[in-house]
């Protein structure tokens, strides 16, 4: 497909002059690399409990030290990483996807289908996370399906919206009345005319998001209300480094850094691919 | 007045782009004589935008100025420090643009802008109001203080343009740029605001420079017209001249084909056939070759010089071309 | 043989959004963009609808493809009377009206190749024993473009070669009706001739009507069989091109002619130059809407709208004080 070897032409070109945005890409990588071979990657197992060793200091045998139960500390925070994929990855696609056919709707269709997604939209986001993730965890006990699932409802509300924008703005451009006056169905329009054309940027938001989303689940995490141990989370591993700080730094600086990484890596990033994609973007953005 | 308001000397520029150098400019040159109208005509790709950012010093980023001469009065614009440049700019030499919309600032309301051009002058707030409202009288607005609190979306597109030309008026320029004033108008609007425009002219004296793809305008309106083609001059010279016995093919081309010119009801309506040439890769020669129905073995080979006395062109056909 | 488009009163009104004011009656609450409008066209005949900003004459073109809601009158096509859907827009046949749109770039989406734009009206109405793609590059090469063309977007095309994928595109399924909205703004005069050259030939292969909607009064005395000078919604004179353009009779259509003056620099400069601007919608003159500019204007034109009367070679014009009829020296 033609457009899409041009469109990774067009990236490397941008990222060729946007140093920051070339660190982004190349943390990003990084990251995504260590994340999937974490398996082969980690040194020791991660569940490995070895009370002898308990919160020791980074050493040639424990790069990054070891935890309150011994467990080697890289190759916990190796597995993390594949949690917090495995929590952006589905969050913000099926997010996304909802929030596009919603979007959508509210944006083409008759006028009351869009007050009433929007008062809905407005109601979801007027509940601060924190509140519904515990309101719901209440309900269900804690796992990190069901936080997969409230990041899933609270960030539909913003794809939603801003895919309702675009489709508003789109819905007026003579293409678009170009298409009715041949006679295109609605369904027609938004698959081959309105999709495609706000694509771009809604994936460049998505980027944007992974930071937000990895650092919602680490929070959810760090209260407990995530992932149960043994597994490990970025948050979790924050959350126990914290009760025993004065023994270890090192749980804490070893969980922090790749949060940090995620957060700055996807920024620039994110902000590269968009400048590169869509400038008109830049003023948009928080 | 024997040396003219200004004077530009074979002025080449050209843009930096990723697929070489597009030499939009070359070797350009002809006088603006004091208190004439002076019409510049040409199709897309002309070089007409480039021509009037250079006489303002506005490039774009990656402009580049090859090499010639505006000389306005007797100072090199070219060199001119850019505080100079500023001085003049608004002062001396103001402009009109065509789309008075993006042209006026929206957030401020037609008072405070036209006071605004006034920032030079010392005289008192009442004085500078009062001398808004007469000009805004002068281009024909209705209820002038009533206009002074609106703000540009307010108004109609007509007004706007009015407004746009009032301000560009106000300090009496010796020379007015006018870059497609009326294009975006209606035609009835345009009569009405053309006539304005020939008014003002006559009572400030000041020069203009009027570019357009109008003929009809041009024709009614300017002491001379300049011709051009893919960057270059092809024709110059007092319009009746140049309307009346167009000696560039290109000219002659161009007059065929507007409609208005066209006597006998036609349903074919002739066209110049082929396209502009590629200004990154010139082709040798004379740059209207590829499109002439009447080259010479000479015309692939030697770039034709604008030659003549009041009325020049820049071919070898003519007979002047060498 | 009933006509191939006979419009009888048409009438589109825009709701304006409601606020307090118009609630209490102090506030129009909507605005007659077109307001009653009678024309009939012939197969293979080209009627050009003139007009400045204002005129609603763009509207009309929307309104009669479906694209705007009628408020009134009714359309007849091929004979048949078009019904209108629940939001008040007609129902033409797809297949048989088509409409290209005053921004040929902008009018094409953006994202899909010009063979993709050609083969969708296909697509859409599934159209039985056509490919797309070969109808696709027939429709390139009818208009006069190459095969290249075929893989390019949009904003790759200049000006005048998006215009002729426009054409294309509008005659993809042979209708009976084209309406063309401004087809030659933005164009350099040597290369107009293109596409209006193109529209004829075409008009003349596959018996086309053709509606030019234009301000370009130039083009209209060459191309347009009969024309209809539109302001404020209405027509205000009608009826056989060429008769209009010898013998213009309301002051409107006599302002426009002179206002796109000749080539000649030695003409006196006659032009005729109308007062103020063109009113607002919501604010219509009574009586008859141009008086606020007409320089021919007199008490009885406040009082109302003239009746259609007929010149005496066959066309009509809505005006007490018209121009006197004789040859005006034009153009």
């Amino acid at each position: 497909m033609a457009g899409l070897a041009d469109t990774v032409v067009k990236t490397f070109n941008g990222l060729k002059k946007d140093p920051l945005g070339m660190a982004g890409f190349v943390l990003v990588s990084l990251l995504l690399l260590a994340t999937v071979f974490a398996a082969w990657l980690a040194p020791y197992d991660p569940f490995e409990i070895d009370v002898h060793d308990r919160l020791s200091y980074p050493s040639a045998a424990h790069w990054l030290g070891t935890d309150q139960l011994g467990r080697d500390i890289l190759s916990r925070v190796l597995l993390g990483g594949q949690v917090a994929l495995k929590v952006s990855l589905v969050a913000i696609s099926v997010s996304m996807a909802i929030g596009f056919m919603l979007g959508m709707l509210a944006g083409f269709g008759p006028r009351w289908l869009d007050r009433v997604l929007v008062i809905s939209f407005d109601t979801v986001r007027s509940f601060p996370t924190i509140m519904f993730a515990l309101a719901v965890i209440a309900l269900t006990g804690p796992s990190l399906n069901t936080v997969i699932g409230v990041i899933i409802v609270t960030s539909i509300p913003q794809y939603a919206r801003v895919v309702r924008t675009q489709t508003q703005a789109l819905r007026e451009r003579d293409f678009i009345l170009a298409e009715r006056a041949m006679g295109a169905s609605m369904l027609r329009i938004l698959r081959d005319h309105v999709l495609p054309n706000i694509a771009a940027p809604m994936l460049i938001l998505a980027s944007m998001d992974v930071p937000a989303v990895v650092g919602m689940e680490a929070g959810l995490s760090f209260l407990g209300l995530g992932v149960s141990p043994p597994t490990p989370s970025w948050g979790s591993i924050l959350n126990d480094g914290y009760s025993y700080l004065r023994n270890s730094p090192w749980p804490i600086i070893a969980a922090g850094l790749p949060l940090i990484a995620v957060t700055l890596g996807f920024t620039f990033f994110g902000e590269s691919l968009r400048d590169i994609f869509d400038p008109k973007l830049r003023g948009r953005s928080e | 007045m024997n040396t003219p308001l200004l004077q530009i000397r074979d002025l080449s520029v050209s843009y930096r782009t990723g697929l070489g150098q597009l030499q939009a400019l070359r070797h350009v040159s002809f006088a603006v004589p004091a208190g004439k109208i002076i019409g510049i005509v040409g199709e897309s790709g002309c070089g007409k935008s480039t021509l009037i950012s250079s006489i303002m010093r506005l490039f774009a980023p990656n402009a580049w100025v090859d090499n010639g001469s505006i000389v306005f009065r007797d100072k090199d614009l070219l060199g001119l420090s850019p505080d100079d440049m500023r001085y003049l700019r608004g002062n001396e030499i103001s402009m009109v643009f065509q789309d008075p919309m993006t042209s006026l600032n929206p957030v401020l309301n037609i008072g405070r802008q036209m006071a605004g051009v006034q920032h030079r002058s010392s005289s008192s707030r009442a004085d500078k109001r009062a001398r808004s409202l007469m000009m805004l009288e002068r281009v024909g607005i209705p209820d002038p203080a009533s206009q002074l609190k609106r703000y540009p979306h307010q108004l109609s597109g007509g007004m706007r343009q009015r407004v746009a030309i009032a301000m560009a008026l106000m300090t009496e320029p010796s020379l007015l740029i006018a870059d497609e004033p009326t294009t975006a108008l209606d035609a009835t609007l345009e009569v009405q605001i053309i006539h304005r425009l020939q008014e003002l002219q006559r009572d400030i004296g000041c020069s203009i420079l009027f570019v357009s793809h109008h003929l009809g305008v041009i024709a009614e309106l300017c002491d001379e017209v300049i011709v051009m083609y893919a960057g270059e001059v092809c024709e110059s010279g007092p319009t009746r001249d140049v309307f009346f016995q167009p000696r560039h093919p290109y000219t002659q081309k161009l007059l065929e084909c507007d409609p208005a010119r066209i006597q006998q009801r036609t349903r074919q309506l002739p066209v110049i056939e082929g396209s502009l040439p590629n200004l990154v890769d010139l082709p040798q020669g004379c740059i209207f070759r590829q499109r002439c129905k009447h080259g010479i073995a000479r015309c692939a080979t030697e770039r034709p010089l604008l030659a003549g006395d009041r009325h020049r062109t820049a071919c070898h056909l003519s007979g002047t071309g060498s | 043989m009933s006509k191939l488009l006979d419009v009888r009163d048409l009438r589109v009104r825009f709701r304006l959004p409601g606020n307090f004011l118009s609630m209490r009656g102090k506030k129009p609450s909507h605005v007659d963009v077109v307001h009653g409008v009678s024309l009939d066209i012939e197969r293979g005949q080209t009627i050009a609808i003139v007009g400045e900003s204002g005129s609603g004459k763009t509207t009309l073109a929307m309104a009669l493809c479906g694209l705007a809601p009628v408020a009134g009158g009714e359309v007849y096509f091929n004979g048949r009377k078009l019904q209108q859907d629940r939001n008040s827009r007609l129902n033409p046949d797809r297949k048989k009206v088509s409409l290209m749109f005053q921004d040929p770039v902008g009018s094409l989406s953006p994202r899909m190749t010009i063979r993709q734009a050609l083969a969708e009206p296909f697509l859409i109405h599934r159209v039985a024993g056509k490919n797309p793609e070969e109808q696709a590059l027939r429709l390139l090469s009818l208009v006069g473009l190459s095969e290249e063309f075929a893989d390019r977007y949009p904003h790759q095309l200049s000006g005048g070669q998006a215009r002729r994928v426009g054409v294309a595109r509008a005659v993809a399924l042979e209708p009976d009706l084209l309406i063309a909205d401004e087809p030659t703004a933005g164009l350099d005069v040597s290369i107009q001739g293109e596409v209006l050259n193109l529209l004829t030939r075409l008009q003349k292969d596959m018996g086309l009507g053709i509606m030019l909607i234009t301000h370009n009064l130039n083009v209209v005395r060459h191309v347009a069989d009969q024309m209809a000078v539109m302001y404020l919604g209405r027509f205000v004179e009608q009826g056989d091109a060429e008769e209009i353009f010898s013998h213009p009779r309301h002051p409107y259509t006599a302002a426009l002619l002179s206002a796109n003056p000749s080539l000649d620099p030695d003409a006196k400069l006659g032009r005729i130059e109308l007062i103020g601007e063109v009113p607002s919608l919501l604010q219509r003159p009574a009586g008859c809407e141009f008086r606020t500019r007409c320089p021919r204007v007199q008490a009885r034109c406040k009082r109302s709208f003239p009746e259609p009367a007929t010149d005496t070679d066959g066309h009509t014009f809505n005006c007490f004080y018209p121009e006197p009829n004789s040859h005006i020296m034009l153009l």
